[in-house]
Order: C-alpha cells, then structure tokens, then sequence
C-alpha cells in the first residue's frame, strides 16, 4: 500500500474520524485509524463501538493532490499518527506500508516508521441499504440537534432517556428529548422521503459529535435506518450510531395546553437576569430561583438567595403579562439552557400552577417549537 | 529573617463567650463496662480479637487500664494484644448502635442546658452557655451540672474544658482527665497555651510536629516566638491559624445543628443470618426505619448504602447514587435491594446488616418529575 497526498486535506478529514476514536478503548483495535486505500480514494475510519465515521478521499478532490500507487488496508495507532502527522515538515507526505504491517510517513526530510496492526482484524461497519432516505437541510439538522440534546439525561440508570426520540410521520419530523426535569420537542415539516415512517431512539452523545461534523458550507445530510443503527451521510463523511433500544415515554400528553398566566420576554435579556440570579442560587445547596409574577401591578421579579452569602432580586423586563398571580420556583441551570437554545428572539412563556410545568414558545413560532420545564415544589 | 508581611492582619478576640467542651472518658469502654461489670478491673479494649482476625484491625478505644499499658485508640489490635496480653485481656467488636443511643442520651442533658450544642463525634460536644435555660451565670456551674447529671442519669463519667472560645474548651478538657474539670479564663489563656506542648494543638499532628521540632518549636511559648509571616511561609493555613490560637484567638461560633450528613440504620445479628427471606425482611425493615428517619429530620438522601458483614466481621459497604433525590421506603429498599443482589452472599453469613442515606437535603425543595409513562 502507497500513496501520497496534501496533508492539510488529510488533516481535516483526520480531525472528523478522530472524533470516534476513544484514547482508551475497551477494544483495542479501536485506539487504531484504519486506512483503506482503493483504485480511486483514501478512506478513514474510526469507532468507538458506539459511533463509527467514515470518510472518504476521493483522487477527484484537486486540493488533496491524491496519488495512489498502490491500494491496501492498515491500521494505525489513531493518537501517535494525529501526533506525527499534524507535526510532519512539508505539505505533501507519503504514507507506504511494507512487511509485518510496518508504515513509513515521509514527508520532506522527515522519515517515521510505524508498528501497524492487520486491517483485517477491523470490525466491518454495517451495510446500510441506501433504498430509504431522508434529506434534511444540513443546518437545520444542526439547530435540531442543539435544540434537543439539552434536556436529553446524563443518568445511565434510565438509559432511554439519554437518547433524543426521532419520529417520522405523514411528512413530519418530530425530535424530543426529556430527562424528566425538562423537555425539549422540536417540528419540522419534511418535503422528501414520500411514505417514510421512523420511530427511534438515538443516543444523545452521538448526536453531539454528528453535530461537530455538520460544518457551514454542508447543504444537506442524509438519514438512513435500520434495525438497530442509523447513518447519516454528510458530503464525504458517513456517520453511523447505534439505536437505543426500548420504547420511548409517551410525551405528548406531558405539554400542557392551557396557560393561567402568560408573559413573554426578549430571551437575551430573561437569560441575563437568570445568570445573574443564578450567581446566588449556584452557592446554594438547592440551586433555586424564584419568579413572582403579578399580572395586576404589571410586575415581574426574580429572586435567589444563598444562606452563607446573601440574597438578589432583580425587576425583569417583559412584554404582555396576563392572567392570575404566580409565585414559582424553578432550576436556573435548566431555564438558561432551554433560553440559550432559542437564540435572540422573543419567547412567551406560559403557566398553570406552581406546581405544574411551564412551557417555552418562539412568539414568532409556537408551534415547532417548545420547551418545558417542571418547577421545584419548596415546602 | 524573614521578610515582613505587607501590612498588619487585625487580631479581633470575643473573649465574652462562655463555651464548655464535653468530653467523655473512654466513652466506649465505659458503656460495655457498664453493660459487663466483671470487665471493669480487665483491660477491655474495644476492637475485635486480633487471635480471631489474623492480628488485623485497629484499637476504637480502650477502658483506663488498658491505657496504663501504652493502649490507644487507632493503635493496631495486636500491638494492643501484646502490650496487655499477660492482663488477659478482653477484646469486644464495637456496637455503635449502642453507643449511639447512649449519646443521644447524653444529648438529652446537654440540651437541658442549651440548645446551641455542636456534636464533634458521639463522644465529645461543644455547648455555648452564654445564654442557658438553667439561668447558670457562671459556665463552671452548668459544667457541674452536666458531669453530675450524667454521672447520676448514665453512670458514665465525662470531662468539660470551659472557656471563652471552642479550641481552648477543648485544650482543656483533655488537661485533667478522667472526670475532670478545668476552667481557663480569658486572662489565664496565654499561659495556659504557653506552657502547652507544641503536640497538644489541635492541628499540629504526625505531619506536622517533625517540621516544628525541626524549627526548635517544642512549647506553646515557642510557637508564640515566631512572627506570622514566618508561620504562614511554612505552614500556610495552618500557620495563619496557630499564630493566632496560640494568642488564645477563636471567634468559631459553637454550630448547633449543623447539617447532617447520613441517616442510618444497622443492627447486629446473633447467630448470623442464612436465609435470604430474612435478608428481605430485615431490607424492608431497615428501609422503613430510614424512610421514618428522614421524614422525622425533613430530609431526602441520593446516595444509598449498604453495609454487610459476615460471621468473620468482613465487612463492606456498597453504595449506589441515584438519579433523584428519594425518601420513601419501597424507593430506599429498591435501592438496598439491588445492592444486596449484586454484592450481597449468604455463604459465611450475615452478622451485620444495615442502611444508610448520604448526600442528603433537606426536603423544603423537590424538583417536580415528569409523569413519564413508558
């Protein structure tokens, strides 16, 4: 196996299939980058048992100056190759594996000889029929991914509730993710895969890093599942994850539909009185804050305290209070995340009780998009 | 020399506080003494039998014979067995259940004095009489009071150190023991603390007392030679601590209920358990005991642990940390449970069983849960 490329180019591929690699893996061969070269491109891979990527050179890609002089497979330990490779002196490197797997990079006057591992000894990433797909707008996809995976759960005690639930229906994309506390459901209306019905779970993590691959100048990715795995395919780069197993709460009769009191806010101004609330709260063992709302004097304040330093209170800014007084509690932590997940734009927030979860709505947009969050009962 | 610090820390000292420090004498000792008169002329050392333990574990504490011998606490139990061993000495496994108990008494006193008690273990307390329900105007009264009373209620004997502040309290108590009594009044401090050996400071301990002797720093009187800045250089926090106890400076309030951090319940078993149904029972038992607990102290707990030993006194404790805060019962036991079933073995038995809840908070805050339904 030999070729040559630019290694700028290979560096940024390199940057994307790392993402999958763990430094320590329970599997060994999986610290390793495995390198398939064929007739016409370089291919990348890298997993981690949970997520696989794999990205592909083409020699019809003029910026990577590919040259291939001989097609073969090797695996290379992933850290020390990122290491030598990002370090090598001249653009153009030369990677060429001879006997007993041994790989020598040259690149200018620098020579690295490296101990590589069998290729064939590297799991086969699954075949996914290309029949099915669905095509989403790539930066959608990304604020759909940032919107959810805020109020999926870190707690591997409830394993379902750390993946985002993907439904499509009847030309409809549904994503919600909820770890109790709060939840977060995003719409979007889809024009393509006529007749296509989905009903999974992915992993919360994998989307996270699906979405540091999603770069600006990508137009649209594609969504395809089977059984247990889903692979989106992003311009060069395939990314595979597996599927949570296991049904999925219920949670459409979770949102509420009636409000007792309804305020709307600029988010970029609710989100600085929070922070600034939260700066108290957070010195607390309970990381509180309380929100008083009263329509009739056409006020609205937030409080927090922390026994050991002191106390705040702040008059907030808003538009359009309405309806009966509210005095609720709620977790900060939880209010910014879902405010920060909105971008700078008004929101309405709408309550029934202090003891029943409030919702969060784009005033421009209520329906595709909305956030709930259950308060903190104080005794 | 040392360089000279900047600018001059201001030295503030109450020195009109009235603090006692409670201390009783071989409080565990006393209590298995009280419970086995025959073993009060023996050197009874709480610890479990080095001979049945293949010489491992470690001295809890031992009665004042056994002390006339070099015995003491976190000693090893063999090194205690070869000191006493021509006393035919008497090793019991402690029962802190017991013991707990009896503290909670000796709480009962303390608190017909003041409210403002500060635990420090279940053997030793610091109380703040300033202001006492007993209308005591001097703090050696209400420190007569709480001897006598425990020694007529309990039988057990405690010392008291009474002072101005909780570090000089507590130096005191330890001055004449056992039952004694020592007052160090404010204008006394300094020669109280003078005249101390440097090792008697609280917080001059193994590490710390080679690095004083090396300085030629033996007495209290030494330490109060050296300048701040020379204490602060070498020993940090700690030296910007003993600069100023050493000058009988201590302005920590006594904490009365300072937060708790774990409620408990463990009960020993003779003959140990064989059978798993009784395991189960005594789960539900124990998880009913806590949930009880917590209700009673208006608390919730996030961590729980289990604690097993065999008829070999191994003894593990297992823990799992939940996801949300909990306080019921069945939520408690499920928790035990599943700790029982991935540690827990009937093969050598079951001497020991008990639940216990940590990170605790106080329940004035749940974070309401969606009614997720599967």
């Amino acid at each position: 196996m030999k070729f040559s490329i630019s290694r700028s180019q290979f560096i940024k591929t390199l940057n994307d299939v790392q993402r999958a690699i763990a430094s320590k893996a329970t599997i060994p061969i999986l610290t390793g980058l495995k390198i398939a070269v064929s007739e016409t491109g370089v291919t990348l891979t890298g997993s981690d048992a949970d997520i696989s990527i794999e990205a592909t050179i083409t020699q019809s890609d003029e910026k990577a100056q590919l040259l291939i002089e001989e097609p073969g497979n090797i695996v290379l330990p992933a850290r020390f190759f990122g290491e030598i490779v990002k370090r090598l002196p001249e653009d153009q490197m030369t990677l060429t594996v001879g006997e007993g797997f041994q790989t020598t990079i040259t690149s200018g006057t620098s020579s690295f000889n490296l101990n590589g591992l069998d290729a064939n000894g590297y799991p086969h990433l699954p075949e996914i029929d290309a029949e099915n797909k669905l095509t989403l707008p790539a930066d959608i996809l990304k604020q759909i991914i940032s919107q959810t995976v805020i109020a999926v759960s870190n707690q591997e005690s409830r394993p379902i509730l750390t993946g985002v639930h993907i439904l499509v229906k009847d030309n409809q994309l549904l994503a919600v993710a909820t770890d109790s506390h709060r939840l977060s459901q995003r719409k979007l209306e889809i024009n393509n895969g006529q007749g296509l019905e989905y009903d999974v779970i992915i992993p919360g993590k994998s989307l996270t890093e699906l979405s540091k691959i999603i770069t600006d100048d990508l137009e649209e990715v594609d969504l395809r599942i089977t059984e247990n795995q889903v692979l989106f395919t992003a311009g060069p780069i395939k990314f595979y994850s597996r599927l949570l197993e296991g049904n999925y709460p219920d949670t459409d009769r979770l949102i509420p539909h009636d409000a007792t009191t309804t305020i709307e806010f600029n988010t970029q101004k609710l989100l600085a009185s929070v922070e600034r609330a939260s700066l108290l709260s957070h010195a607390s063992q309970n990381n509180v804050v309380r929100l008083v709302l009263d329509p009739e004097a056409k006020e609205g304040t937030i409080y927090s305290n922390s026994p050991e330093l002191g106390n705040v209170q702040e008059s907030l800014a808003f538009e359009n209070l309405t309806g009966e007084k509210l005095d609720i509690s709620f977790n900060p932590d939880y209010m910014k995340d879902a405010l920060r997940s909105f971008g700078p734009t008004d929101i309405k927030v709408a309550f029934t009780s202090a003891l029943r979860p409030f919702t969060l709505v784009p005033s421009e947009d209520e329906e595709n998009f909305i956030q709930l969050i259950t308060p903190v009962r104080t005794f | 020399m040392t360089k000279e610090m900047l600018f001059e820390l201001p030295n503030i000292n109450h020195t009109n506080r009235k603090i006692i420090h409670v201390d009783m004498d071989a409080f565990y000792a006393s209590i298995e003494m009280k419970r086995h008169p025959k073993l009060r002329r023996r050197a009874l050392i709480i610890a479990r039998d080095p001979r049945q333990t293949h010489g491992k574990g470690v001295v809890t504490t031992a009665n004042y014979v056994a002390r006339q011998f070099g015995v003491h606490s976190a000693m090893p139990a063999q090194k205690a067995w070869e000191l006493t061993k021509d006393q035919r000495p008497v090793f019991l496994p402690p029962d802190f259940a017991t013991y707990r108990e009896v503290s909670g008494q000796v709480h009962d006193i303390f608190r017909e004095v003041t409210d403002v008690v500060e635990p420090v273990a279940l053997d030793e307390a610091y109380l703040d009489v300033t202001e006492n329900k007993l209308g005591f105007k001097q703090a050696i009264e209400a420190a007569i009071y709480i001897q006598s009373k425990i020694y007529k209620r309990l039988a057990l004997t405690c010392s008291t150190g009474i002072s101005y502040n909780k570090y000089i309290a507590k130096l005191a108590s330890d001055y004449r023991k056992p039952f004694g009594r020592t007052v160090v009044l404010p204008e006394q401090a300094e020669s109280f603390l003078m005249q101390l050996k440097i090792e008697k400071f609280q917080g001059v301990g193994r590490k710390t007392l080679p690095k004083m002797q090396a300085l030629q720093i033996y007495t209290g009187a030494d330490l109060h030679a050296q300048s701040e800045r020379f204490l602060i250089d070498r020993f940090g926090k700690m030296g910007y601590m003993l600069y100023r106890r050493v000058r009988g400076i201590d302005n920590r309030p006594v904490q009365a209920d300072r937060a708790r951090k774990s409620v408990g319940k463990e009960r020993t078993y003779n003959p140990p358990i064989y059978d798993e149904l009784k395991i189960q029972a005594q789960l539900k038992y124990f998880s009913g005991l806590v949930a009880t607990a917590l209700a009673h102290k208006n608390l919730q707990g996030k961590t729980v642990v289990l604690k097993m030993r065999d008829k070999d006194f191994n003894t593990i404790t297992k823990r799992q940390t939940l996801a949300e805060y909990i306080y019921q019962s069945a939520d408690i036991l499920t928790a035990a449970q599943e700790l029982w079933a991935t540690y827990g073995s009937l093969k050598h038995g079951v001497r020991l069983l008990g639940i216990t809840m940590t990170s605790l908070l106080s329940k004035q805050y749940e974070n309401i849960t969606l009614p997720l339904i599967y």
